[in-house]
């Protein structure tokens, strides 16, 4: 090979490497990332159970229910249609109810959303802010009144 | 003196601006008196800049709530530790330090950069400048500090309870030492295409800015995963979070930033890519700010965001990475190209690990960015995490990984990949039986865990083996060796320390990913729990009070082999009454190398109460990792060919090798 | 004054950082070329002593020499003779002229527009060491707040507090205080009554379930707790159980006592529920209705005076407690209705310093002053 060939073929071997890279990239978004849901959109998008998605919302006022061990059952609202979750494990420290949640998890069989995480924001002042645009989109909820 | 030290602010912005344009045509017209004023002008906006945040702080450390963020950050009967640490622990007062930070770096180039070249001093300053302005402007305009309340409200609204730690103290410093210290390299670059020449010089400045810079990021995230592993209560050490990849990217970009600097301090090559770097780099830096700050993306770490801020960081942005990579586009082939060298060389080497860790960066934006473009273009809403970069970004480090160990052992220019692997045969043997053991003898192993074990034990013992070498092991006598390694440049040991860090922190990582072990359950007073060999028994919950909160803290004894107990791990909840915040502290307790971590979730009506723990093993490792590559980094530092400004005093060779310890 | 000296002193040295460069004498240039000659010198001695130490091999070491001399040569050939002499020393002039002049102009300017030089700092020990005589409510509160906040079992403390703050209309304060004092110092027909009003004013007034609860504790304590007994009644005409809640009225003013203060609050809430007032109803005695009533008897003159002793009662409140959306539009409409421009402006200066300037309230407050005509300026 001349050195001009050498050189063609680093820049290639360069070029397929980068193009792989992006070849992966773009195949685990398209796998990897999950989508987020309000519980009134699962009634256009067609979910199956299994697959991993965000659910958020706010925790619906008198659904939490403390089951056997460390097992917690909570609805999650968006004031329109609301969501059974399950949930094992400790819940964050700022998880009450009526207020901003998001859990990531996929649906069971029976239709309840098996949640692996549940995530309230570390600040009490905001809300999660898919959950707020969320609301807001569905015209229930109003900016933070005077604090 | 609140108003002092915001006055002292104003005048900083002003002089920031003087120290924007007057170097600058001083530089353009090659008036040395104008260059001249960049030095003095630098030192004073910094000492105003402290002044002003001395004001600040001292505004917090006496509850001084005639201050709008000091009222709404902090509280009286806060510890006084959290009452100054709390300076920054709002977006006001950490763009204070943020600033602080800046001007401090631009002063240190004033004052010890008098063996620089006037014109090119003249212009790095003149960019510091421009950075300066921006973020002053960007403060007064937007953030400021010093809004005052009258008549002042009698007590404050606390500062959030989950950085009321001492975390706070070093995390945030640690980060923006690094964040900012990349604006030095950012700068001499965009001096360079101002200029139209790269000096040899430049390389020789702009390296220990990278390793001061590199440093600082690499212990503030390690220190920043460490606050939130124990924080948190979630036992996880790391989440790809939005906040998290802000900083990591240009860690990233930093770490191949390191390494190009070397080949063009050395070879003179590749000099235009690593000024591209350096733009890069500083460029994510400023990206991880306005994440991190305009609250475009949700994250767990959020600051209080406010978008009309993510505007105006939006504009500074643009205005920043847009100006330098057009300037890059313009002046970029005025420069003239470095030396060549062979592929495999050490050389080839560095451009490999530039092009895997740089392909490893835009995997990680690409990661963060999606979401928010997808927003923008369809509406939809998807997170994208762990199992994303589990998916592309695993892939990318295990080959960087992997040949890790051969680049410091092949020669500049022309290597020979033979020799070097027969230099690793001993690493390469180690690295095989470590994975054998793991995989045949550690119950659960996975073929993954294996790998990994196998890969870190070979980062490990390859660093060690660059030093062998390095030192002569095996053709010269023990003794002759030992003074051979003493004697050998710090670098040397720097780039070793820096690869062992970063096998440790692989092997932490491993070790709680893979062996790693969990159980969520609920406990009554007097029961015990059993976890991977350790036994504890829960002995209750007992009300505390603190200065500013209440707790619930329960208390574990663990367990010794004949039944006895020995130690005990503790577990909190926390109440905060201002701000009717509940907080998890976790109880950790470390045994050797790992860790039993537990946190306390709520009490059920019959009084047992909910308990997740958590078995981590070599998890310290992580951090401690972290800390022996923040070593490394301070060793290259020490190293007088790259400290800037020595005296080239000239030892005799022969005083340099007659100290063997 | 202090401060003016000190930004003075500031404004100066940093004047003189920029001027003492201009004006200072120079050194001799030197020629970029020399630095870089240093560099690979240095960069010759260490390859030097990278050999003595067998890093690299001799061949090697000549190669690198060898290229090291190139850009040695490569150097010299660029070096050109002399540097640019300085052009224009007009412009320069104009340049460091500037640069000088900007410093003072721009800082006091800025300053002026954002700071506060007359608003000393505050810092707490100070404030609260003053003689409690010369102290606000607010911070009487604030020492209460803080001696409870060290022993926060000191139910007493607690149950002094509450009331007080519910006269301050902290409710959810109000709400922790009673619960804190219930809590330490046991049940009281008083505390549960008043933690229900607390709740019900925390919710704008609606009787809630919690709110209830709270009040029939307080039956259980006291049947005759005249305030549980009021506010159960509004709960019930809330609910739309109107004759229930007349009932309950009525059944009330027989039991109170002639001059009890509860007299006239339960008359007025009958008036408005439309129920027939009992015959024999004695004046009313709460504050509120007594003012109203003695208002419009008053002449014009006196009924001016009384509005404005209210607005100025109003205004101080606000001054102690400056957040207080509500209280600061009603103050700005007061001043407009009274025909005080000035003071209304001024009130909107205040109410948007409350708040920030560019907070979401400082906006709604200069909209709803603009709609009575008034503007921040003149």
């Amino acid at each position: 090979m001349t050195r001009k060939q050498k050189r063609m073929s680093v820049i290639l071997a360069g070029l397929a490497f980068l193009g792989a890279a992006a070849g992966l990239t773009f195949y685990a978004l398209g796998q990897k990332a999950s989508y987020f849901y309000m519980p009134a959109d699962l009634a256009t998008a067609s979910v199956p159970p299994g697959q991993r998605i965000r659910l958020g919302g706010l925790v619906e006022k008198g659904t939490i229910v403390r089951g056997q061990g460390a097992t917690v059952a909570f609805s999650v609202t968006d004031k329109q249609k609301s969501v059974k979750v399950t949930y094992t494990g400790i819940l964050p420290d700022l998880f009450r109810e009526e207020q901003g949640v998001i859990t990531e998890g996929a649906f069971g069989p029976d239709g309840v959303f098996v949640a692996d995480s549940v995530l309230a924001k570390h600040d009490e002042r905001y809300m999660p802010k898919e959950v707020a645009d969320g609301l807001k989109a569905k015209g229930v909820w109003q900016e933070s009144k005077s604090q | 003196m609140v108003e002092t030290g915001h006055f002292a602010l104003v005048l900083a912005f002003a002089l920031s601006l003087v120290q924007m344009l007057v170097p600058l045509v001083g530089a353009r017209t090659g008036n040395q008196r104008l260059m001249a004023v960049g030095g003095p002008v630098t030192v004073t906006g910094f000492a105003l800049t402290a002044l002003s945040f001395a004001a600040l702080a001292s505004a917090y450390a006496g509850s001084d709530f005639s201050v709008a963020s000091v009222w709404e950050n902090s509280h009286s009967l806060q510890p006084m530790i959290y009452k100054i640490t709390g300076t920054w622990g709002n977006h006001e007062g950490s763009m204070l330090l943020w600033v602080l930070i800046l001007t401090f770096f631009g002063a240190l180039v004033a004052v010890f950069g008098n063996n620089l070249p006037a014109t090119l001093k003249a212009n790095v300053l003149a960019v510091q400048g421009m950075i300066g302005a921006a973020f002053f402007l960007f403060i007064l305009a937007t953030s400021n500090p010093f809004i005052r309340l009258n008549p002042a409200p009698i007590e404050g609204r606390d500062l959030n309870p989950i950085l009321q730690d001492l975390g706070l103290a070093i995390h945030p410093p640690m980060l923006y030492l690094g964040y900012v210290g990349f604006s030095i390299c950012f700068s001499f670059s965009v001096a360079a295409l101002i200029e139209g020449r790269i000096d040899a010089s430049w390389a020789r400045w702009v390296r220990p800015w990278t390793l001061v810079a590199w440093m600082f990021l690499t212990g503030g995230i390690a220190m920043g995963s460490y606050w939130a592993y124990y924080e948190l209560g979630w036992g996880g050490f790391w989440f790809w979070d939005p906040v998290e990849n802000a900083s990591f990217m240009p860690w990233l970009a930093g770490t191949a930033l390191l390494h190009s600097a070397i080949v063009m301090e050395k070879r003179s090559a590749l000099k235009i890519w690593t000024l591209l770097l350096a733009i890069l780099t500083f460029s994510l830096s400023l990206l991880g700010t306005f994440l991190v700050r305009s609250g475009v993306l949700t994250s767990v770490h959020a600051f209080a965001t406010d978008p009309a801020r993510g505007v105006f960081i939006l504009c500074i942005l643009t205005l920043f990475i847009g100006g330098s990579l057009t300037l890059f586009a313009l002046r970029a082939s005025q420069l003239t190209a470095g030396g060549l060298f062979h592929p495999i060389s050490r050389e080839g080497a560095l451009v490999l690990n530039n092009l895997f860790l740089t392909t490893a960066t835009a995997t990680v934006l690409v990661g963060t960015l999606y979401p928010l473009a997808l927003e923008a273009l369809t509406g939809g809403k998807i997170s994208v995490g762990a199992p994303f970069f589990d998916l592309t970004f695993g892939p990318l480090m295990l080959p960087l990984l992997a040949i890790v160990p051969f680049g410091p052992l092949l020669a500049w220019k022309r290597g020979d990949v033979v020799a070097a692997s027969q230099r690793l045969m001993a690493a390469f043997a180690l690295a095989i039986a470590a994975m054998l053991v793991t995989g045949l003898f550690i119950n659960g192993a996975s073929v993954f865990a294996a790998l990994g074990v196998g890969l870190a034990v070979w980062l490990v013992a390859g660093a060690l083996t660059d030093l062998a070498v390095k030192s002569g092991a095996g053709s010269v006598t023990p003794a002759v060796m030992l003074r051979r390694l003493a004697g050998l440049p710090r670098s040397v040991f720097g780039t070793a320390l820096a690869h062992l860090g970063l096998g440790l922190t692989l092997l932490g990582i491993v070790g709680t990913l893979c062996f790693g072990t969990e159980k969520i359950l609920t406990l009554r007073p007097g029961e015990t729990v059993e976890l991977s060999g350790h036994t504890l028994r829960f002995e209750g919950l007992t009300p505390q009070k603190g200065p500013n909160f209440t707790e619930d803290r329960g208390r574990f004894l663990l367990m010794g082999a004949g039944g006895n107990p020995d130690g005990e791990i503790t577990s909190a909840k926390r109440f905060y009454p201002v701000r009717q915040t509940v907080t998890t502290e976790s109880g950790i307790r470390t045994l050797g190398l790992s860790q039993l971590y537990l946190s306390l979730g709520d009490e059920n009506k019959d009084g047992s109460v909910v308990v997740r723990l958590w078995w981590k093993p070599l998890v310290t490792l992580i951090w401690g990792g972290g800390l022996v590559m923040m070593a490394g980094a301070a060793m290259s530092l020490l190293d007088r060919r790259l400290r800037v400004g020595a005296p080239a005093k000239r030892r005799k060779p022969a005083a340099a090798l007659a100290n063997p310890t | 004054m202090l401060f003016w000296v000190i930004a003075a002193i500031l404004t100066l040295g940093a004047s003189l950082a920029v001027l003492l460069p201009l004006t200072g004498g120079m050194k001799g240039p030197s020629p970029a070329g020399d630095h870089d000659l240093e560099v690979y010198r240095d960069q010759l001695s260490e390859l030097d002593r990278d050999m003595a130490r067998g890093l690299i091999q001799p061949g090697e070491a000549e190669e690198a020499r060898a290229e090291i001399g190139r850009r040695i040569l490569r150097l010299g050939a660029a070096m050109q003779p002399g540097s640019a002499a300085p052009k224009s020393a007009r412009s320069a002039r104009w340049v460091a002229s500037m640069a000088v002049l900007a410093v003072p102009l721009l800082s006091w300017g800025l300053y002026g527009m954002l700071g506060s030089p007359d608003l000393p700092s505050q810092p707490l020990a100070e404030r609260l060491a003053k003689n409690p005589a010369d102290s606000s409510v607010d911070e009487l509160v604030a020492r209460a707040e803080a001696h409870l906040a060290a022993n926060p079992s000191d139910g007493k403390g607690w149950d002094v507090l509450a009331p007080i703050y519910l006269r301050l209309q902290r409710f959810p304060d109000a709400v922790t205080a009673y619960r804190n004092a219930i809590r330490l110092d046991g049940d009281s027909a008083v505390r549960q009554s008043g933690l229900g009003e607390a709740i019900a004013s925390a919710a704008g007034g609606i009787v809630s379930a919690d709110a209830q609860n709270a009040f029939e504790a307080a039956l259980k304590l006291d049947p005759a707790n005249a305030k549980a007994n009021f506010y159960l009644a509004v709960g019930l005409a809330q609910e739309g159980r109107k004759a229930e809640a007349v009932a309950a009225w009525q059944k009330m003013l027989g039991q109170l006592a002639p001059d009890s203060p509860w007299r006239s609050a339960v008359q007025q809430a009958l008036g408005e529920a439309g129920g027939p007032a009992v015959a024999d109803a004695t004046p009313a005695a709460g504050p509120d209705a007594q003012q109203v009533e003695a208002a419009q008897q008053m002449s014009p003159q006196d009924r001016q005076a009384m509005i404005e002793t209210m607005v100025a009662g109003l205004d101080d409140k606000l001054k102690q407690n400056p957040r207080d959306e509500e209280g600061w539009m009603r103050l700005i409409r007061s001043y407009v209705v009274l025909g005080k421009a000035e003071k209304a402006r001024d009130a909107l200066g205040r109410a948007v310093a409350a708040f920030g300037a560019d907070s979401e309230q400082a906006k709604k407050f200069t909209a709803f002053a603009a709609s009575l005509g008034v503007t921040a300026t003149e």
